[in-house]
């Protein structure tokens, strides 16, 4: 048509090059408009959006640093001669991981270029629901007009709206992984995902770390507090699960700070940072000080700039969030949005990636089928992991009724902790099942080394609908922490001891 | 030190001072003078694509491992051609248009450039004979 595009998509990330990308593949003519606003302390990066630069990718890598931490300790009793104790140098990490962060950059950049996807470095904003402007770093002003525009900008951290210094003083996830100098002595309020991986991998690699919590741990997780019919995440309201994990963490050095909410942030003159907070339950004022205070209370869409008002692109009052359909599409048509964006939708980079090649695929290769958001298998990468698929315990309860529903679960040692003598009194699992007929499970949940790995081939079984006597068909393989899955046989309703021995 | 000044008075050369307001990596031995970091794409433009010798191109990055070893070794032997050849260095992530506009996707990746056109290339790392025959090749010898 006029338009100079098919297809404009707003943002780098994981879903906006996932969907660029297949479109490109229909011949199509593409652009990708990406661009990272500084966070409040100045880091920036590279293409590739959050999970290259700041979420998944260094986040992964650095719980590996802290794993291996641990493993030298493990390492002398299995017969290694390693002085003790062992010490880690942030910069050394730091480095290794920004510059792997650097080589996916460019990794991308060649990839859109291979796939004459044209890329422009700007910050659009909507002038029409066809037109989006914006400005080169140079400030020369360019147009881009598409017959379809899709918007996967994508969601940044939030600073605490109520405390002061928190946005002088304090720092987020955008800033830690780019840090070249340690943190140091690191406070964390409050508690998200984002907040127990941080602190687990940096109590890992040897640094004072506390996480403050005002209520319950990973409560953050609830994208909405009440359970919605379809898009579940697994671990929404697990309670249980989220005790043992951060219960491992504090058996492992980290601190809590429970029932806690944190007033305000000064700077002392030795550049370290005085902060003064609640204590909910002894009804008082505490005070510490710290050398970063790493704010996680959850991430927010950068829809502002967007200019989404004056296109009529409707979002969710209270989050900000775009609104969207089965089908990715916005209020109006032509735009569609994807990934961490959009409301309701898991904040995952998979689901991104899917959506976005879904919805190349029904705008430009007559497909109509529609991403499902259904039995998405994830895992939150604490010092001991947890992973789980389906239908948490709660949201089970929820929507069938406890009595008709069989939890199984099991308390289990690796066998590589025998010999180290490490503590697994938090390694557990269960697998929550329907009652009746064939016994469908509906969730299984995981708390291990390697969770995300023992997780992802069970997704299948759960994806193709297995039954809990497929499961128990299933012969495990030995020695593994997974096997214990096919051996699941004690009920929560039975009340017996869970704790399940090794041959 | 003495000798050099000495010999600057001599051939009524500027003194090191003033050619260094150029920002240039300008130094004594040639094999500095003829290796510089490309600033920018009219910076190429001057002194690769209207270079009078023949120029090697040494894309490079921060981040990539092998590039730290290719590029001295490069930078060594060009020196030692005192001159014939030049050799240019680009930062891929400083300078990504140019890089992707001369098709570079893998790291380090040396283009040999003569009268403007891309005349040899190659991707990876290479030991030194393979290097001087590169070289060789390029200026013609």
């Amino acid at each position: 048509g006029k338009n100079e595009y098919d297809l404009l998509v707003i943002g780098g990330g994981s879903g906006g090059l996932a969907c660029a990308k297949e479109a490109a593949q229909f011949g199509r003519k593409v652009a990708v408009l990406d661009y990272v606003e500084p966070s409040l302390q100045g880091t920036t990066w590279g293409l590739g959006g959050t999970c290259v630069n700041v979420g998944c990718i260094p986040k992964k890598l650095m719980h590996q640093a802290a794993l291996l931490g641990s493993a030298l300790k493990d390492a002398q009793h299995y017969g290694w001669n390693i002085s003790q104790p062992v010490h880690h140098t942030w910069s050394v990490m730091a480095q290794g991981v920004q510059n792997y962060v650097k080589s996916l950059n460019w990794g991308h950049r060649v990839q859109l270029q291979e796939k004459k996807v044209k890329y422009f470095n700007i910050k659009g904003s909507f002038s029409d629901p066809h037109t989006v402007r914006g400005l080169t770093k140079a400030g020369k002003e360019t147009v881009v007009t598409a017959d379809n525009i899709v918007i996967a900008t994508g969601g940044r951290p939030k600073y605490p709206m109520h405390v002061a210094g928190a946005q002088d003083y304090g720092i987020t996830s955008d800033d830690l992984f780019w840090l070249k100098e340690s943190p140091g002595k690191t406070l964390t309020p409050f508690v998200f995902n984002v907040s127990l991986e941080c602190a687990g991998f940096l109590t890992g690699i040897g640094l004072d770390t506390t996480v403050m919590m005002r209520s319950v741990p990973l409560r953050g997780f609830d994208q909405a507090s009440h359970i919605s019919k379809k898009k579940q995440i697994c671990f929404t309201t697990q309670q249980q699960m989220a005790s043992l994990v951060t219960e491992h963490m504090e058996s492992y050095g980290t601190k809590f700070l429970k029932r806690c909410f944190p007033t305000k942030v000064e700077k002392l003159k030795s550049n370290r940072l005085q902060v003064t907070w609640k204590n909910a339950d002894l009804n008082m004022e505490e005070t510490d000080s710290f050398n970063t205070v790493m704010w996680a209370v959850g991430r927010a869409p950068d829809t502002k700039t967007l200019n989404l008002d004056t296109i009529g692109v409707k979002t969710n009052s209270e989050t900000g969030k775009i609104i969207v359909d089965a089908s990715e599409a916005t209020s109006v048509p032509h735009i569609y949005a994807i990934g961490d964006i959009t409301e309701g939708r898991p904040e995952l980079t998979p689901t991104a990636i899917a959506a976005g090649k879904l919805l190349a695929q029904r705008l430009f290769g007559q497909s109509s089928e529609l991403m499902d958001y259904d039995n998405v298998p994830t895992t939150v990468f604490t010092p001991l992991e947890y992973g789980c698929v389906g239908l948490s315990e709660e949201a089970a309860v929820q929507r069938h009724g406890s009595d008709n529903i069989e939890v199984y679960h099991a308390y289990y040692k690796p066998l590589e902790f025998t010999v180290a003598e490490r503590d697994a009194s938090q390694c557990y699992m269960k697998m929550v099942c329907l009652r009746e007929r064939e016994q469908r499970i509906l969730g299984l949940h995981f708390i291990g080394p390697n969770a995300g790995e023992v997780i992802q081939g069970f997704a299948l079984g759960i994806k193709c609908g297995a039954t809990y006597p497929q499961m128990m068909k299933t012969v495990g393989i030995h020695p593994t922490c997974a096997e214990e899955v096919t051996k699941l046989h004690i009920t929560k309703r039975s009340g017996l001891d869970a704790t399940v021995t090794g041959c | 030190m003495a000798q050099r000044l000495a010999l600057q008075r001599l051939l009524s050369l500027p003194t090191r001072g003033t050619l260094a307001s150029h920002g240039r990596a300008f130094g004594t031995s040639a094999g500095r003078r003829s290796t510089f970091n490309v600033q920018d794409g009219s910076d190429f433009q001057d002194r690769v694509v209207n270079s009078p010798k023949p120029v090697v191109v040494d894309f490079h990055a921060q981040w990539c491992g092998p590039c730290k070893i290719l590029g001295p070794r490069l930078e060594k032997l060009v020196a030692k051609l005192e001159g014939k050849v030049l050799m240019a260095k680009v930062d891929i992530d400083d300078h990504t248009d140019l890089a992707i506009e001369y098709e570079v996707s893998a790291v380090p990746t040396v283009l040999a450039m003569k009268n403007g056109d891309v005349v040899d290339k190659f991707v990876g790392i290479k030991d030194e004979d393979q290097l001087e025959a590169f070289l060789k090749k390029l200026i013609g010898a």
